[in-house]
């Protein structure tokens, strides 16, 4: 298994942002869906090691994140894509992507294949040379992605991947989503449940910091018959899923 | 979004990879630094605010590297703190905190890379001012060689001020931070120096310091006597101690960062905080030397004391009149100046056979006060040299050719006749008749100010006689100045001895 959480919490204040979450996956497309506020990003953010847990067990990779070690050994096969993605304007495409390879430690030698492999699999290969601050909203998006799977990551976690990217894009994606699923373990968090069925293997639905389901796509689907909220089984599966654990 | 999908993008060339990863790492920051774009600036600054006031001085390799050290530092500073700070707060500001927090390579590595990109084209910039600023002086400069401790000094502080702005950028990282410690970095360094008292201050590890503070750019220093490095070694050591300890401690916050890390980043820190204090607590045992520098006890070598040797320019007059070569350009308006005076008591019994540009002295007075003068009798030796102190030696602004030459006359004028005559500072009436009517002989007036007075700061050693017109000293004085060049002389001659032992009265000049 790539990912093993046992009780996993994360407190911010007052605000419990993630109650107790257990979890195991292993390779795959893995979907982590939820209404807003659920702590989606939060559970991404530890598994990415950006923050620590306030209590609870994680397992990454085999090996434990709170060792200075192991946790770099982590970050090395690790790619995140946050909910808000920060860059640098002034990089090009090339450049940002070349940066997080270095900081992932690609080997020196491999960097610039990796960067050019990376910028061709999103589809940037043309933009390679544009500024950062030149390019749209899903262009960003996906220099955002490339960044991520530059070290060809073991562990993939894309906190709303999708957002931003046109019809035609998500499709591509999804495709590119399914490769990476192939060997890694790819964590994605979304609100559009058609990424999840068009893409997962596995889905979890959180709220209130909590998983109140895990299974497959077809499992949620089933819960949602009988259900008369959303237009497609999978929303009727999640509505369903949500009203039940808020009842 | 696949491999297999990218036929309609042009593909990306993949050249195999020559760098090491903190080259490339180095190579991007470098591009994309903001000290890059301050560049002109602050070339622009060191131009308006340095180069043309240097270059105005006299093109003596002292007095201009002396005056480069704190103008270039004040015209780097804020451009270097603000781009460091700039730098220091990009992830901040791009909201790039998880994306390289999550990061294998670890924060301290990535932080020193944009931190050396900084200093990097901060050094470019200021080795350029340099080069520009010695190469003029090089083809100017009449003897002697570049003084590059002030310019290592300069140098030493760009990577701690850029140092110290990176630390403030990643502390607070917001947009104002850069401006603010631009600002800040400028007024700590310019008002470093108000708190200086004396030779034995702390507060002289500023790097703006190049010198005893109250002396300024001073062109008397470093010439007759090596430069010393005391100082400078000093300031190198509290700037690289302040660099490595700020560095040092941008490691220490990372909290997770692994005790591999942290501890040798807090031993690195100590270290660097151990040579700055130790630097500071030298340069609080400084004292001014005799030649004008600050020696630092456990840091003098005793060879630096002995004199500087040089082969003299002097003039092909009956008097020779001689100069160290560094102030070459100054002998024609020297022998100008003093040739009517030489010519005057030439032949007579303690007259001078040599004019030689002598050392100035230097004595620490109250507070910042510094004393320079000419230590010993202004006649020495036999035959006897008149020991020459040039105005331009002592600090303050420079004379053109003529003030030089006026302010000469009235000051060597006096004191090379008033050593022949006698009488010291109290001459008795007949005596003062004999010096003013001598002056006068030379072309030179004794009543009302003289013309070409040195500046104030300058006063001559010994004053040119101011007589009333028509006392009786001036009217003896102007009786004797009437007189027929070799008729005088003869007078001298027969009533020197007596003249000079005060027995000669008024009336009895002819």
């Amino acid at each position: 298994m790539n990912v093993e959480i046992t009780g996993l919490s994360r407190r911010f204040g007052r605000t419990m942002a993630v109650a107790g979450v257990d979890l195991r996956a292993g390779p795959g497309v893995f979907g982590l869906l939820g209404p807003n506020g659920a702590g989606k990003t939060s559970l991404l953010r530890m598994m990415a090691t950006a923050i620590p847990p306030t209590s609870g067990r994680l397992r990454l990779l085999g090996r434990d994140p709170g060792s200075y070690g192991p946790r770099r050994e982590i970050r090395r096969r690790l790619g995140y894509l946050p909910q808000s993605l920060g860059y640098y304007p002034g990089f090009t495409v090339a450049e940002f992507v070349e940066y997080f390879a270095l900081l992932k430690e690609v080997p020196a030698a491999r960097v610039p294949a990796a960067v050019a492999v990376a910028i061709e699999r999103v589809e940037l290969g043309g933009r390679a040379a544009t500024k950062l601050r030149a390019l749209s909203g899903g262009m960003l998006r996906r220099a955002g992605i490339a960044q991520a799977i530059v070290n060809e990551p073991e562990l993939l976690l894309l906190d709303e991947p999708t957002a931003g990217l046109d019809p035609e894009q998500r499709v591509a994606f999804r495709a590119l989503l399914r490769e990476l699923g192939g060997r890694a373990t790819v964590v994605v968090s979304t609100h559009l449940v058609e990424d999840v069925g068009a893409a997962c293997a596995q889905v979890a639905l959180m709220d209130q910091g909590k998983i109140v389901f895990h299974g497959t796509p077809g499992d949620l689907a089933v819960r949602g018959e009988g259900s008369s909220a959303g237009d497609a089984p999978l929303e009727r599966g999640y509505s369903a899923v949500l009203a039940a654990a808020r009842s | 979004m696949t491999a297999g999908a990218a036929a309609a993008s042009r593909p990306v060339p993949a050249r195999p990879g020559r760098w090491p990863a903190a080259g490339r790492l180095l190579r991007l920051e470098l591009r994309h630094n903001a000290m890059l774009w301050l560049l002109p600036v602050a070339a622009a600054l060191f131009w308006l605010t340095t180069y043309r006031k240097v270059m105005a001085m006299p093109p003596l390799w002292n007095l201009r590297a002396l005056a480069m050290q704190p103008g270039a530092l004040l015209a780097f500073v804020w451009p270097v703190a603000g781009a460091a700070a700039w730098a220091g707060s990009r992830e901040g500001r791009r909201h790039t905190t998880d994306l390289v927090a999550i990061a294998a390579r670890p924060r301290w590595v990535r932080l020193l890379a944009a931190w050396a990109a900084t200093t990097c084209w901060a050094m470019v910039g200021y080795l350029g001012c340099v080069a520009v600023l010695y190469g003029v002086t090089a083809r100017q400069a009449a003897w002697g060689g570049p003084l590059w401790w002030p310019a290592a000094v300069a140098a030493a502080s760009l990577p701690a001020l850029s140092a110290l702005g990176f630390a403030a950028g990643t502390l607070v990282p917001g947009r104002f931070t850069a401006p603010l410690a631009a600002v800040g970095a400028f007024f700590a360094l310019a008002l470093s120096t108000q708190l200086i008292h004396g030779s034995q201050s702390y507060w002289q590890i500023s790097p703006v310091v190049s010198g005893p503070w109250d002396a300024g750019s001073d062109p008397g220093v470093a010439t007759f006597y090596p430069y010393l490095p005391d100082l400078p070694i000093a300031q190198v050591m509290f700037l690289a101690g302040l660099t490595v300890a700020v560095l040092g401690a941008l490691a220490l916050p990372g909290g997770r960062g692994g005790t591999w890390l942290r501890r040798p980043a807090a031993a690195i820190t100590a270290a660097g905080l151990l040579a700055a204090g130790t630097a500071v607590a030298l340069a609080g045992t400084g004292r001014l030397d005799a030649h004008g520098m600050i020696v630092i006890p456990a840091l003098h070598d005793a060879a630096s004391d002995r004199p500087v040797s040089y082969t003299p320019v002097c003039s092909h007059t009956r008097v020779p009149v001689c100069l160290n070569p560094a102030y070459a350009g100054y002998l024609p308006a020297t022998v100008a100046a003093l040739t009517p005076v030489l010519t005057e008591v030439a032949g007579l019994p303690g007259a001078p056979a040599r004019v030689s540009q002598a050392a100035a002295t230097y004595r620490q007075g109250a507070g910042n006060s510094v004393s320079i003068g000419l230590a010993g009798p202004a006649i020495s030796g036999s035959p006897p040299v008149f020991r020459l102190l040039l105005l331009d030696q002592l600090p303050g602004p420079t004379m053109t050719t003529s003030a030089l030459s006026a302010a000469l006359r009235s000051s060597a004028g006096p004191a090379i006749v008033g050593d022949v005559i006698g009488g010291g500072r109290s001459p008795s009436p007949a005596q003062r008749a004999v010096i003013a009517g001598l002056l006068i002989a030379a072309g030179q007036p004794v009543h009302g100010p003289p013309p070409g007075s040195p500046p104030a700061g300058r006063e001559p050693r010994m004053a040119p006689p101011v007589l009333a017109p028509g006392s009786p000293v001036y009217a003896a004085a102007r009786r004797l100045a009437a007189l027929p060049a070799s008729a005088r002389h003869a007078w001298l001659l027969r009533h020197l001895a007596a003249l000079r032992a005060g027995r000669v009265a008024l009336a009895q000049l002819p």
